[in-house]
């Protein structure tokens, strides 16, 4: 190679860094999150994720069960998996004005329940997600219901751990993920073993605010 | 890269005293530009960029040659907000503040025309770390040129004008961790007028 082809092949080199653009990983590795509900002529499928005008989603926590910490962490995390501010909640005093209400103990009977998203199913405790989506599937009705039952005594093994899963869990239905995952390594998982999203519950997440939503919020 | 700049920018105040009528000083305002820090697909294309941005830019030289070449430190700062884009909708993504120090040599084009050249390195920071910026801000190394141009004003001080083109590959830790490969060529264009000491 002649000095000339060298200095050549070195600009060309340099250009071509100079003009490259970073390359985004694929978001391909995600599981069903929408609903499928019946409807008059088939099956329906249901979608929500915040819109941007609703955000920060306001948040209100009962005072129990270390659930105002969990839930805070829970709020920081999902925040955390998002790069383009799609998502952000806030803790707010007032249930009445609240878009998210989180509760310690059983869910109530079926009656407040439109569709109940069942959770978490270890023994310590558990946790429910009721969304109230109208018959005509257009709207979801606010505010969206997180129930989180400790189960045994306060202090009992592991209760403290299996609420902070549980919310977190119950928090990412919350953020629009209505389904469960297939793979026990998924924070969205039935029975969740692990504490944090996994890149395919981030992905399912990422991919589910780029996509319309088929209902719009409506209340407070 | 760091420790000559930091040097320069050293030397500069505690120059020799032979040097010291010699020694310019300048301070600027003005506003940059830059190009997108980042590309992204998610089921669109999204686009991320910083918004143009006041800047403020100091620096100084000293003469290394009978031609009127000198050797200069230049330090810039601005801070502006930043978004994202996506089908056409923007998302305010918080306040992005970006400082620059670059160490370079500049020569004269005509009398009141001079051309410079650099490297150094960019330092961003936001406001929130959240986002792309949730691992923290992000350095990166730059290479910068531009023109002067400078007018008598008062006894001792010229008025400056100032343009300049830098650039620099952008990432940061949250884009690595997350699996972005390679990184964001980022242009940036800057326009400045300012003060500077005048030494002839």
């Amino acid at each position: 190679m002649t000095p000339r082809h060298r200095w050549m092949t070195l600009a060309f080199a340099l250009l071509a860094l100079a003009c490259g653009d970073i390359a985004s990983p694929l978001r391909t590795d995600v599981y069903e999150w929408r609903l499928f509900e019946p409807s008059v002529t088939g099956t329906d499928t249901i979608s929500f994720h915040w819109p941007q005008d609703r955000l920060p989603v306001r948040v209100w926590v009962e005072d129990a069960s270390d659930l105002p910490a969990d839930i805070s962490q829970a709020i920081t995390t999902w925040r955390g998996e998002f790069l383009y501010h799609e998502f952000d909640a806030a803790v707010v005093s007032d249930s009445s004005s609240a878009d998210v209400i989180v509760r310690a103990g059983p869910s109530p009977g079926p009656k407040l329940s439109r569709i109940r998203l069942h959770s978490a199913l270890a023994p310590q405790c558990s946790g429910e997600t009721d969304v109230d989506i109208s018959d005509d599937h257009r709207d979801l009705r606010l505010p969206i219901r997180i129930y989180v039952d400790p189960k045994s005594d306060p202090g009992a093994p592991g209760l403290a751990e299996c609420v902070a899963l549980t919310s977190m869990h119950e928090f990412g239905h919350s953020l629009g993920i209505f389904r469960h995952s297939p793979t026990p390594t998924d924070l969205m998982y039935t029975d969740p073993t692990v504490s944090q999203p996994s890149q395919r519950d981030r992905n399912t997440a990422e991919v589910l605010y780029h996509l319309p939503s088929t209902v719009q919020v409506v209340g407070p | 890269m760091r420790k000559s700049i930091l040097l320069l920018a050293l030397l500069l105040p505690a120059r020799a005293p032979g040097l010291a009528a010699q020694t310019e000083y300048y301070a600027r305002l003005g506003a940059v530009g830059a190009s997108n820090l980042l590309r992204d697909v998610i089921i669109s294309e999204i686009t991320v960029r910083q918004s143009i941005a006041p800047m403020l830019a100091l620096g100084g030289s000293i003469p290394i040659g009978p031609m009127g070449y000198r050797a200069g430190v230049e330090g810039t700062f601005a801070s502006g907000k930043y978004h994202s884009s996506e089908n056409g909708a923007r998302t305010d993504l918080g306040t992005l503040r970006t400082g620059t120090l670059l160490v370079g040599v500049q020569g004269p084009i005509t009398r009141q025309v001079r051309w410079r050249a650099g490297l150094g390195a960019i330092h961003y920071w936001s406001s929130d770390k959240q986002g792309i910026f949730l691992s923290g801000g992000t350095t990166r190394f730059l290479v910068g040129a531009g023109l002067d141009y400078r007018r008598a004003l008062l006894r001792a001080w010229d008025l400056m004008g100032s343009v300049g083109y830098d650039f620099h590959r952008f990432t940061t830790e949250e884009l690595r961790t997350r699996g972005f490969a390679q990184n964001q060529s980022v242009s940036r264009i800057a326009v400045s007028v300012g003060l500077a000491r005048r030494t002839r």
